[in-house]
Protein backbone atom coordinates (compact mmCIF):
# COMPACT_ATOMS: atom_id res chain seq x y z
CA UNK A 1 0.00 0.00 0.00
CA UNK A 2 2.67 2.44 1.09
CA UNK A 3 4.87 1.50 -1.85
CA UNK A 4 1.96 2.15 -4.21
CA UNK A 5 1.39 5.64 -2.76
CA UNK A 6 5.11 6.31 -2.94
CA UNK A 7 5.32 5.12 -6.54
CA UNK A 8 2.28 7.18 -7.50
CA UNK A 9 3.76 10.33 -5.93
CA UNK A 10 7.11 9.69 -7.55
CA UNK A 11 5.40 9.18 -10.89
CA UNK A 12 3.57 12.48 -10.53
CA UNK A 13 6.77 14.34 -9.66
CA UNK A 14 8.56 12.83 -12.65
CA UNK A 15 5.63 13.70 -14.89
CA UNK A 16 5.64 17.28 -13.60
CA UNK A 17 9.38 17.55 -14.34
CA UNK A 18 8.93 16.03 -17.79
CA UNK A 19 6.13 18.44 -18.72
CA UNK A 20 8.14 21.42 -17.53
CA UNK A 21 11.49 20.67 -19.11
CA UNK A 22 11.28 19.48 -22.72
CA UNK A 23 14.70 19.91 -24.34
CA UNK A 24 14.54 20.02 -28.09
CA UNK A 25 16.80 18.77 -30.86
CA UNK A 26 16.38 20.09 -34.36
CA UNK A 27 16.84 17.81 -37.38
CA UNK A 28 16.45 18.84 -41.00
CA UNK A 29 15.48 15.79 -43.05
CA UNK A 30 15.33 17.58 -46.39
CA UNK A 31 13.54 20.82 -45.74
CA UNK A 32 13.79 23.95 -47.90
CA UNK A 33 15.00 25.80 -44.73
CA UNK A 34 11.77 27.79 -44.41
CA UNK A 35 10.63 25.82 -41.38
CA UNK A 36 14.15 25.91 -39.91
CA UNK A 37 14.17 29.69 -40.01
CA UNK A 38 10.77 29.78 -38.33
CA UNK A 39 11.97 27.34 -35.67
CA UNK A 40 15.00 29.56 -35.01
CA UNK A 41 12.69 32.57 -34.84
CA UNK A 42 10.74 30.71 -32.14
CA UNK A 43 13.93 30.53 -30.08
CA UNK A 44 14.67 34.27 -30.39
CA UNK A 45 13.93 36.71 -27.56
CA UNK A 46 10.66 37.81 -29.19
CA UNK A 47 9.00 34.40 -28.66
CA UNK A 48 11.35 32.97 -26.00
CA UNK A 49 10.34 29.34 -25.50
CA UNK A 50 12.60 29.12 -22.43
CA UNK A 51 9.44 30.32 -20.64
CA UNK A 52 8.14 26.78 -21.23
CA UNK A 53 11.46 25.22 -20.33
CA UNK A 54 12.31 24.43 -23.96
CA UNK A 55 16.05 24.53 -24.61
CA UNK A 56 17.81 23.67 -27.85
CA UNK A 57 20.33 20.89 -27.23
CA UNK A 58 23.22 19.92 -29.45
CA UNK A 59 23.35 16.24 -28.59
CA UNK A 60 20.53 13.74 -29.29
CA UNK A 61 21.51 12.00 -26.03
CA UNK A 62 20.33 15.01 -24.06
CA UNK A 63 17.12 15.81 -25.95
CA UNK A 64 13.53 14.85 -25.19
CA UNK A 65 11.86 16.35 -28.22
CA UNK A 66 13.01 15.74 -31.79
CA UNK A 67 11.80 18.48 -34.13
CA UNK A 68 11.91 17.21 -37.71
CA UNK A 69 11.48 19.64 -40.59
CA UNK A 70 10.95 18.66 -44.20
CA UNK A 71 10.04 15.57 -46.20
CA UNK A 72 12.43 12.69 -45.63
CA UNK A 73 14.88 12.29 -48.50
CA UNK A 74 16.61 9.06 -49.45
CA UNK A 75 19.87 10.44 -48.09
CA UNK A 76 18.47 11.74 -44.79
CA UNK A 77 16.43 8.64 -43.96
CA UNK A 78 19.25 6.66 -42.33
CA UNK A 79 20.44 9.70 -40.41
CA UNK A 80 16.93 10.37 -39.13
CA UNK A 81 16.59 6.79 -37.92
CA UNK A 82 20.02 6.90 -36.30
CA UNK A 83 19.33 10.21 -34.50
CA UNK A 84 16.02 8.82 -33.26
CA UNK A 85 17.72 5.65 -32.04
CA UNK A 86 20.34 7.72 -30.18
CA UNK A 87 17.74 9.54 -28.10
CA UNK A 88 17.03 8.13 -24.63
CA UNK A 89 13.50 7.20 -23.55
CA UNK A 90 11.08 8.88 -23.09
CA UNK A 91 11.37 10.68 -26.43
CA UNK A 92 8.86 12.65 -28.45
CA UNK A 93 8.78 13.74 -32.06
CA UNK A 94 7.32 16.87 -33.58
CA UNK A 95 6.78 16.96 -37.34
CA UNK A 96 7.11 20.57 -38.43
CA UNK A 97 5.67 21.96 -41.65
CA UNK A 98 3.62 20.62 -44.54
CA UNK A 99 6.51 18.60 -46.02
CA UNK A 100 7.15 16.70 -42.78
CA UNK A 101 3.42 15.96 -42.58
CA UNK A 102 2.68 14.91 -46.14
CA UNK A 103 5.74 15.56 -48.36
CA UNK A 104 4.15 18.91 -49.38
CA UNK A 105 5.36 20.35 -52.65
CA UNK A 106 8.03 17.65 -52.87
CA UNK A 107 5.40 14.89 -53.07
CA UNK A 108 6.58 13.41 -56.37
CA UNK A 109 10.30 14.14 -56.21
CA UNK A 110 12.52 11.20 -57.22
CA UNK A 111 14.59 11.43 -54.02
CA UNK A 112 11.82 11.83 -51.44
CA UNK A 113 10.89 8.60 -49.65
CA UNK A 114 8.03 9.78 -47.48
CA UNK A 115 6.71 11.97 -44.71
CA UNK A 116 8.23 11.67 -41.24
CA UNK A 117 5.56 9.42 -39.69
CA UNK A 118 6.31 6.63 -42.16
CA UNK A 119 9.68 6.07 -40.44
CA UNK A 120 9.35 7.16 -36.81
CA UNK A 121 6.30 7.64 -34.55
CA UNK A 122 5.20 11.29 -34.48
CA UNK A 123 3.56 12.76 -31.35
CA UNK A 124 2.53 16.17 -32.62
CA UNK A 125 2.00 17.59 -36.10
CA UNK A 126 2.41 21.29 -36.85
CA UNK A 127 1.08 22.18 -40.31
CA UNK A 128 2.00 25.26 -42.31
CA UNK A 129 4.34 26.30 -45.10
CA UNK A 130 6.17 27.40 -43.07
CA UNK A 131 4.33 27.36 -39.72
CA UNK A 132 4.51 30.63 -37.83
CA UNK A 133 6.38 30.69 -34.48
CA UNK A 134 3.00 31.00 -32.74
CA UNK A 135 1.94 27.74 -34.41
CA UNK A 136 5.14 26.02 -33.27
CA UNK A 137 4.57 27.19 -29.69
CA UNK A 138 0.95 25.98 -29.93
CA UNK A 139 2.26 22.58 -31.09
CA UNK A 140 4.68 22.39 -28.15
CA UNK A 141 1.90 23.31 -25.72
CA UNK A 142 -0.34 20.64 -27.29
CA UNK A 143 2.40 18.03 -26.79
CA UNK A 144 2.93 19.10 -23.18
CA UNK A 145 -0.82 18.97 -22.59
CA UNK A 146 -0.86 15.43 -23.94
CA UNK A 147 1.97 14.50 -21.56
CA UNK A 148 0.16 16.13 -18.66
CA UNK A 149 -3.05 14.23 -19.42
CA UNK A 150 -1.30 10.84 -19.50
CA UNK A 151 -1.71 8.82 -16.26
CA UNK A 152 1.26 9.25 -13.93
CA UNK A 153 2.04 5.54 -13.79
CA UNK A 154 2.51 5.56 -17.54
CA UNK A 155 4.85 8.53 -17.32
CA UNK A 156 7.13 6.68 -14.95
CA UNK A 157 8.19 4.04 -17.45
CA UNK B 1 23.68 14.32 15.73
CA UNK B 2 23.92 18.04 15.00
CA UNK B 3 27.02 17.35 12.93
CA UNK B 4 25.16 14.83 10.80
CA UNK B 5 22.31 17.32 10.39
CA UNK B 6 24.81 20.03 9.43
CA UNK B 7 26.38 17.73 6.84
CA UNK B 8 23.17 16.42 5.28
CA UNK B 9 20.57 19.18 5.68
CA UNK B 10 22.01 22.59 6.51
CA UNK B 11 24.36 24.23 5.59
CA UNK B 12 25.75 21.28 3.59
CA UNK B 13 23.77 18.62 1.76
CA UNK B 14 20.23 19.47 0.72
CA UNK B 15 20.43 23.19 1.49
CA UNK B 16 23.61 23.43 -0.58
CA UNK B 17 22.05 21.61 -3.55
CA UNK B 18 18.86 23.71 -3.41
CA UNK B 19 20.92 26.89 -3.17
CA UNK B 20 22.95 25.70 -6.16
CA UNK B 21 19.72 25.30 -8.16
CA UNK B 22 18.60 28.77 -7.02
CA UNK B 23 21.89 30.30 -8.19
CA UNK B 24 21.56 28.57 -11.55
CA UNK B 25 18.06 30.02 -11.90
CA UNK B 26 19.27 33.53 -11.01
CA UNK B 27 22.06 33.17 -13.57
CA UNK B 28 19.72 31.99 -16.33
CA UNK B 29 16.96 34.49 -15.52
CA UNK B 30 19.41 37.40 -15.47
CA UNK B 31 20.93 36.26 -18.75
CA UNK B 32 17.44 36.09 -20.24
CA UNK B 33 16.50 39.56 -18.98
CA UNK B 34 19.76 40.96 -20.39
CA UNK B 35 18.78 39.48 -23.77
CA UNK B 36 15.32 41.09 -23.44
CA UNK B 37 13.63 37.72 -22.89
CA UNK B 38 11.24 36.61 -20.16
CA UNK B 39 13.43 33.71 -19.17
CA UNK B 40 12.85 30.45 -17.28
CA UNK B 41 10.39 30.01 -14.40
CA UNK B 42 11.77 29.79 -10.87
CA UNK B 43 11.51 25.99 -10.64
CA UNK B 44 13.18 25.40 -14.03
CA UNK B 45 16.54 24.03 -12.75
CA UNK B 46 14.69 21.66 -10.38
CA UNK B 47 12.45 20.40 -13.20
CA UNK B 48 15.50 19.89 -15.44
CA UNK B 49 17.28 17.98 -12.69
CA UNK B 50 14.35 15.66 -11.86
CA UNK B 51 13.65 15.02 -15.53
CA UNK B 52 17.29 14.10 -16.21
CA UNK B 53 17.41 11.84 -13.15
CA UNK B 54 14.32 9.97 -14.41
CA UNK B 55 15.55 9.65 -17.98
CA UNK B 56 16.98 6.51 -19.58
CA UNK B 57 20.75 6.24 -19.10
CA UNK B 58 22.48 5.04 -22.25
CA UNK B 59 25.98 3.65 -21.89
CA UNK B 60 27.40 3.95 -25.39
CA UNK B 61 29.41 1.26 -27.12
CA UNK B 62 33.15 1.63 -26.62
CA UNK B 63 32.83 3.53 -23.34
CA UNK B 64 34.24 2.28 -20.05
CA UNK B 65 30.99 1.34 -18.24
CA UNK B 66 32.34 1.56 -14.68
CA UNK B 67 34.08 4.91 -15.18
CA UNK B 68 31.11 6.20 -17.17
CA UNK B 69 28.87 5.71 -14.13
CA UNK B 70 31.47 6.65 -11.55
CA UNK B 71 32.81 9.96 -12.89
CA UNK B 72 29.68 12.11 -12.26
CA UNK B 73 29.39 10.72 -8.73
CA UNK B 74 33.07 11.42 -8.00
CA UNK B 75 32.80 14.98 -9.29
CA UNK B 76 29.68 15.75 -7.24
CA UNK B 77 31.25 14.20 -4.14
CA UNK B 78 34.45 16.22 -4.60
CA UNK B 79 32.75 19.58 -5.03
CA UNK B 80 30.36 19.03 -2.10
CA UNK B 81 33.39 18.11 0.01
CA UNK B 82 35.01 21.37 -1.06
CA UNK B 83 31.86 23.14 0.13
CA UNK B 84 32.49 21.84 3.66
CA UNK B 85 35.58 24.05 3.97
CA UNK B 86 33.95 27.24 2.72
CA UNK B 87 31.81 29.59 4.81
CA UNK B 88 28.52 28.77 3.04
CA UNK B 89 25.76 31.37 3.54
CA UNK B 90 28.21 33.32 5.70
CA UNK B 91 28.18 30.62 8.39
CA UNK B 92 31.26 29.05 9.90
CA UNK B 93 32.61 26.22 7.70
CA UNK B 94 31.89 22.65 8.80
CA UNK B 95 35.56 21.71 8.74
CA UNK B 96 38.65 23.83 9.09
CA UNK B 97 42.38 23.13 9.26
CA UNK B 98 45.53 25.02 8.24
CA UNK B 99 45.84 24.78 4.45
CA UNK B 100 42.19 24.06 3.67
CA UNK B 101 42.19 26.81 1.01
CA UNK B 102 44.48 24.70 -1.21
CA UNK B 103 42.41 21.57 -0.59
CA UNK B 104 39.16 23.37 -1.46
CA UNK B 105 40.59 24.83 -4.68
CA UNK B 106 41.92 21.46 -5.80
CA UNK B 107 38.68 19.65 -4.92
CA UNK B 108 36.90 22.17 -7.15
CA UNK B 109 39.26 21.20 -9.99
CA UNK B 110 38.11 17.59 -9.74
CA UNK B 111 34.99 18.65 -11.64
CA UNK B 112 37.08 19.72 -14.65
CA UNK B 113 39.16 16.55 -14.46
CA UNK B 114 36.07 14.33 -14.30
CA UNK B 115 34.38 16.22 -17.16
CA UNK B 116 37.49 15.80 -19.25
CA UNK B 117 37.84 12.08 -18.47
CA UNK B 118 34.14 11.61 -19.20
CA UNK B 119 34.86 12.78 -22.73
CA UNK B 120 38.07 10.81 -23.11
CA UNK B 121 36.67 7.40 -22.13
CA UNK B 122 34.08 7.36 -24.94
CA UNK B 123 34.60 6.67 -28.62
CA UNK B 124 32.71 9.80 -29.63
CA UNK B 125 34.96 12.19 -31.54
CA UNK B 126 33.12 15.29 -30.33
CA UNK B 127 33.48 14.12 -26.74
CA UNK B 128 37.20 13.48 -27.36
CA UNK B 129 37.73 17.01 -28.69
CA UNK B 130 35.69 18.41 -25.81
CA UNK B 131 37.68 16.44 -23.24
CA UNK B 132 40.97 17.68 -24.65
CA UNK B 133 39.67 21.25 -24.64
CA UNK B 134 38.59 20.95 -21.01
CA UNK B 135 42.11 19.79 -20.08
CA UNK B 136 43.77 22.55 -22.13
CA UNK B 137 41.58 25.14 -20.46
CA UNK B 138 42.24 23.63 -17.03
CA UNK B 139 45.98 24.07 -17.53
CA UNK B 140 45.50 27.67 -18.64
CA UNK B 141 43.23 29.09 -15.91
CA UNK B 142 44.24 26.93 -12.96
CA UNK B 143 47.55 28.67 -12.18
CA UNK B 144 46.26 32.27 -12.31
CA UNK B 145 43.09 31.31 -10.40
CA UNK B 146 45.15 29.67 -7.67
CA UNK B 147 47.54 32.64 -7.54
CA UNK B 148 44.61 35.04 -7.25
CA UNK B 149 43.01 33.04 -4.42
CA UNK B 150 46.35 32.74 -2.61
CA UNK B 151 46.85 36.53 -2.58
CA UNK B 152 44.50 37.01 0.41
CA UNK B 153 46.33 34.13 2.08
CA UNK B 154 49.58 36.01 1.60
CA UNK B 155 48.09 39.23 2.97
CA UNK B 156 46.48 37.53 5.96
CA UNK B 157 49.51 35.34 6.59
CA UNK B 158 47.53 32.11 6.79
CA UNK B 159 46.35 29.32 4.47
CA UNK B 160 43.19 28.69 6.44
CA UNK B 161 39.94 30.01 4.95
CA UNK B 162 38.34 30.92 8.29
CA UNK B 163 41.45 32.82 9.44
CA UNK B 164 41.63 34.77 6.15
CA UNK B 165 37.90 35.51 6.33
CA UNK B 166 38.29 36.76 9.90
CA UNK B 167 41.24 38.93 8.79
CA UNK B 168 39.36 40.43 5.83
CA UNK B 169 36.27 41.22 7.87
CA UNK B 170 38.40 43.31 10.23
CA UNK B 171 40.44 45.18 7.61
CA UNK B 172 39.65 47.09 4.42
CA UNK B 173 38.03 44.94 1.74
CA UNK B 174 40.75 43.25 -0.28
CA UNK B 175 38.75 44.22 -3.38
CA UNK B 176 40.04 47.78 -2.78
CA UNK B 177 43.63 46.92 -1.91
CA UNK B 178 44.06 43.97 -4.33
CA UNK B 179 41.77 44.84 -7.29
CA UNK B 180 43.82 42.92 -9.87
CA UNK B 181 43.73 39.73 -7.85
CA UNK B 182 39.95 40.07 -7.51
CA UNK B 183 39.44 40.46 -11.26
CA UNK B 184 41.68 37.47 -12.02
CA UNK B 185 39.83 35.37 -9.44
CA UNK B 186 36.38 36.20 -10.87
CA UNK B 187 37.46 35.53 -14.45
CA UNK B 188 39.19 32.35 -13.30
CA UNK B 189 35.91 31.20 -11.77
CA UNK B 190 34.18 31.86 -15.10
CA UNK B 191 36.83 29.73 -16.80
CA UNK B 192 36.31 26.96 -14.26
CA UNK B 193 32.56 27.00 -14.88
CA UNK B 194 33.03 27.06 -18.68
CA UNK B 195 30.81 30.11 -18.92
CA UNK B 196 31.09 32.30 -22.00
CA UNK B 197 33.59 33.58 -23.16
CA UNK B 198 35.37 30.42 -21.97
CA UNK B 199 32.78 27.92 -23.25
CA UNK B 200 34.95 26.49 -26.04
CA UNK B 201 34.91 23.04 -24.31
CA UNK B 202 31.17 22.71 -24.81
CA UNK B 203 30.69 24.86 -27.89
CA UNK B 204 27.32 23.74 -29.22
CA UNK B 205 27.95 25.06 -32.70
CA UNK B 206 31.22 23.16 -33.11
CA UNK B 207 31.38 20.01 -31.00
CA UNK B 208 27.74 19.17 -30.11
CA UNK B 209 27.94 19.20 -26.30
CA UNK B 210 31.66 18.78 -25.70
CA UNK B 211 32.85 16.05 -23.40
CA UNK B 212 29.33 15.37 -22.07
CA UNK B 213 27.95 14.54 -25.54
CA UNK B 214 27.35 10.88 -24.65
CA UNK B 215 25.76 11.51 -21.25
CA UNK B 216 21.97 11.28 -21.27
CA UNK B 217 20.25 10.85 -17.91
CA UNK B 218 21.62 10.61 -14.40
CA UNK B 219 25.23 11.34 -15.34
CA UNK B 220 24.33 14.60 -17.04
CA UNK B 221 22.14 15.61 -14.09
CA UNK B 222 24.98 15.02 -11.61
CA UNK B 223 27.49 16.90 -13.78
CA UNK B 224 25.12 19.87 -14.07
CA UNK B 225 24.49 19.80 -10.34
CA UNK B 226 28.20 19.70 -9.54
CA UNK B 227 28.81 22.64 -11.84
CA UNK B 228 26.16 24.61 -9.92
CA UNK B 229 27.79 23.65 -6.64
CA UNK B 230 31.13 24.89 -8.00
CA UNK B 231 29.39 28.16 -8.90
CA UNK B 232 28.09 28.68 -5.37
CA UNK B 233 31.32 27.54 -3.68
CA UNK B 234 33.45 29.72 -5.96
CA UNK B 235 31.28 32.79 -5.35
CA UNK B 236 31.36 32.08 -1.61
CA UNK B 237 35.15 31.79 -1.64
CA UNK B 238 35.64 35.02 -3.57
CA UNK B 239 33.13 36.88 -1.41
CA UNK B 240 34.77 35.60 1.76
CA UNK B 241 38.32 36.38 0.61
CA UNK B 242 37.85 39.62 -1.30
CA UNK B 243 34.53 41.18 -0.26
CA UNK B 244 35.03 41.63 3.44
CA UNK B 245 34.86 38.12 4.82
CA UNK B 246 31.94 36.45 6.53
CA UNK B 247 29.01 38.56 7.65
CA UNK B 248 25.42 37.85 8.61
CA UNK B 249 23.80 35.46 6.08
CA UNK B 250 21.63 38.13 4.43
CA UNK B 251 24.52 40.50 3.79
CA UNK B 252 26.66 37.59 2.58
CA UNK B 253 23.90 36.49 0.20
CA UNK B 254 23.76 40.06 -1.14
CA UNK B 255 27.51 39.98 -1.74
CA UNK B 256 27.48 36.68 -3.63
CA UNK B 257 24.43 37.88 -5.58
CA UNK B 258 26.32 41.01 -6.59
CA UNK B 259 29.22 38.83 -7.77
CA UNK B 260 26.78 36.62 -9.69
CA UNK B 261 25.29 39.67 -11.42
CA UNK B 262 28.79 40.75 -12.43
CA UNK B 263 29.63 37.29 -13.75
CA UNK B 264 26.37 37.11 -15.72
CA UNK B 265 26.89 40.52 -17.31
CA UNK B 266 30.44 39.55 -18.31
CA UNK B 267 29.08 36.29 -19.69
CA UNK B 268 26.58 38.16 -21.87
CA UNK B 269 29.07 40.82 -23.01
CA UNK B 270 31.76 38.66 -24.54
CA UNK B 271 31.70 36.22 -27.43
CA UNK B 272 33.31 32.81 -27.22
CA UNK B 273 37.10 32.72 -27.39
CA UNK B 274 38.90 30.11 -29.49
CA UNK B 275 40.75 27.61 -27.34
CA UNK B 276 44.16 29.06 -28.33
CA UNK B 277 42.91 32.56 -27.51
CA UNK B 278 41.82 31.32 -24.07
CA UNK B 279 45.27 29.88 -23.38
CA UNK B 280 46.92 33.05 -24.71
CA UNK B 281 44.74 35.28 -22.57
CA UNK B 282 45.58 33.40 -19.41
CA UNK B 283 49.30 32.92 -19.91
CA UNK B 284 49.99 36.32 -21.52
CA UNK B 285 47.85 38.46 -19.22
CA UNK B 286 46.23 36.49 -16.38
CA UNK B 287 49.36 35.01 -14.88
CA UNK B 288 51.39 38.19 -15.37
CA UNK B 289 48.71 40.33 -13.72
CA UNK B 290 48.42 37.96 -10.77
CA UNK B 291 52.20 37.75 -10.40
CA UNK B 292 52.48 41.55 -10.60
CA UNK B 293 49.94 41.86 -7.81
CA UNK B 294 51.92 39.31 -5.81
CA UNK B 295 55.13 41.33 -6.27
CA UNK B 296 53.41 44.56 -5.22
CA UNK B 297 51.92 42.87 -2.17
CA UNK B 298 55.28 41.37 -1.18
CA UNK B 299 56.93 44.78 -1.62
CA UNK B 300 54.21 46.39 0.48
CA UNK B 301 54.70 43.81 3.20
CA UNK B 302 58.48 44.30 3.11
CA UNK B 303 58.17 48.09 3.38
CA UNK B 304 55.56 48.07 6.11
Amino acid sequence: MLTRVWEHTLGEVVQWARVNSPWALHFNSGSCNGCDIELLATLTPRYDVERLGVKLQGSPRQADLLVVTGAVTRQAKDRLLRIYAQMPEPRFVMALGSCALSKGIFHDCYNVVGPVDVFIPVDVYVPGCPPRPEAIIAGMVALLGKLQAAPAAEAQT
Amino acid sequence: MTEVLALLIFPGGIALLLAALLYEWINRKLAARLQNRVGPRWFQPLADLVKLLAKEEIIPQGAQPVLFDLLPIVSLAAVTTAALYTPLFGLAPAGSFPGDLIVAVYLLSVLSLCTSLAGLITDDRYALVGGLRVLTQLFSYEAPFLLALLLPALVAGSWQISVIAAYTSEHTWLLLTQPVGFVVAVIGLMGKLELPPFDAPEAHTEIVAGSLTEYSGRGLALFRLSRNVVLIVGLTLIAALYLGGVANPLLFFAKTLLLLVGVTIAQMLFARLRIDQTVGLWWRFGVLLALGQWLLTLLGKAVA
